[in-house]
């Protein structure tokens, strides 16, 4: 299949591959990976809280 | 689902051949409940009538690879990996492909494979029997999270907390970094494999 990114989608991508030391595949997978296990979680009825490390504040990740 | 050849040392510590599989299929889960889990719940129960303190009991008794393998299938950040010999099922590792990513400040925040559950056989273990009948299904498992990782193009980083009765494996055999007590994981002692860690557990002989 061909995948078709904008360029400001492609530079993040870009970035990230480069970031992370991974090349843009694995990134792909990396995220379809996340999002599968993110949505299962999700369709479970549970949420998802981003945390701050220093001050412990919590906020959810709202998914549509 | 495929499988390759692996070795491991039999009773007269001479190697026998094994099959690695990529996936739990239901079979091996029915070998889990038909061999392993009538002797999990046999030392269990012995050890409910010694009364030996629960601190003290191998603390992955209660690990159901049955709910284990349902609740991964078809999820694609899991691996999962069976070992078979003579016919029998002798070991089982999950492996979660986002679930951490490196503590080690040399590989802090990149990306690495989780081993997130491996258990081997009751009869391979030295707290159910006295003679361990195969020997080397850990290392068998951490060399194919390596190589897993490499594949993934993680570089042979791994990471994994680890139960009290295998912190001087992964310590000693696999030559990885202990972080120490994770306050945040049930307090479990969590390890790390870094890139040159993980060339040489693949390249030289085993440390005891």
């Amino acid at each position: 299949m061909t995948l078709n990114l904008s360029d400001t989608e492609m530079d993040a991508l870009e970035q990230l591959a480069q970031k992370k030391d991974l090349n843009k595949t694995v990134v792909i997978r990396q995220a379809l990976r996340l999002y599968q296990m993110v949505d299962q979680r999700m369709r479970e009825g549970k949420k998802l809280f981003i945390e701050d490390e220093l001050t412990k504040d919590k906020s959810e990740l709202m998914f549509i | 689902m495929e499988k390759s050849l692996v070795h491991l040392l039999g009773p007269a510590r001479t190697a026998v051949e094994a099959e690695l599989w990529d996936d739990i299929s239901p079979e091996h889960v029915a070998l889990w409940a038909k061999d392993w889990k009538p002797e999990i719940d046999s030392l269990r129960e012995r050890l409910i009538q010694d009364k030996v303190p629960r601190e003290k009991w191998p603390q992955d008794l209660h690990w159901d690879w049955s709910e284990k393998a349902d609740a991964t299938r078809a999820m694609l950040a899991y691996q999962r990996f069976a070992l078979t010999c003579e016919g029998r099922l002798q070991g089982l590792m999950l492996i979660n492909l986002v679930k951490a990513t490196g503590r080690l400040p040399e590989q802090h925040g990149k990306h690495l494979v989780y081993v997130d559950f491996v258990s081997t056989a009751p009869w391979n273990r030295p707290d159910f029997v006295d003679k361990s009948r195969f020997v080397g299904v850990g290392s068998v498992f951490i060399r194919v999270a390596v190589e897993l990782s490499r594949m993934e193009g993680f570089r042979g980083r791994i990471g994994l907390h680890s139960l009290l009765q295998a912190e001087k494996f992964y310590r000693t055999t696999c030559g990885m970094t202990d972080l120490g007590p994770d306050t945040g994981y049930y307090g479990l002692a969590y390890f790390e494999m870094t890139e040159a860690q993980a060339t040489t557990f693949t390249t030289e002989p085993p440390k005891k």
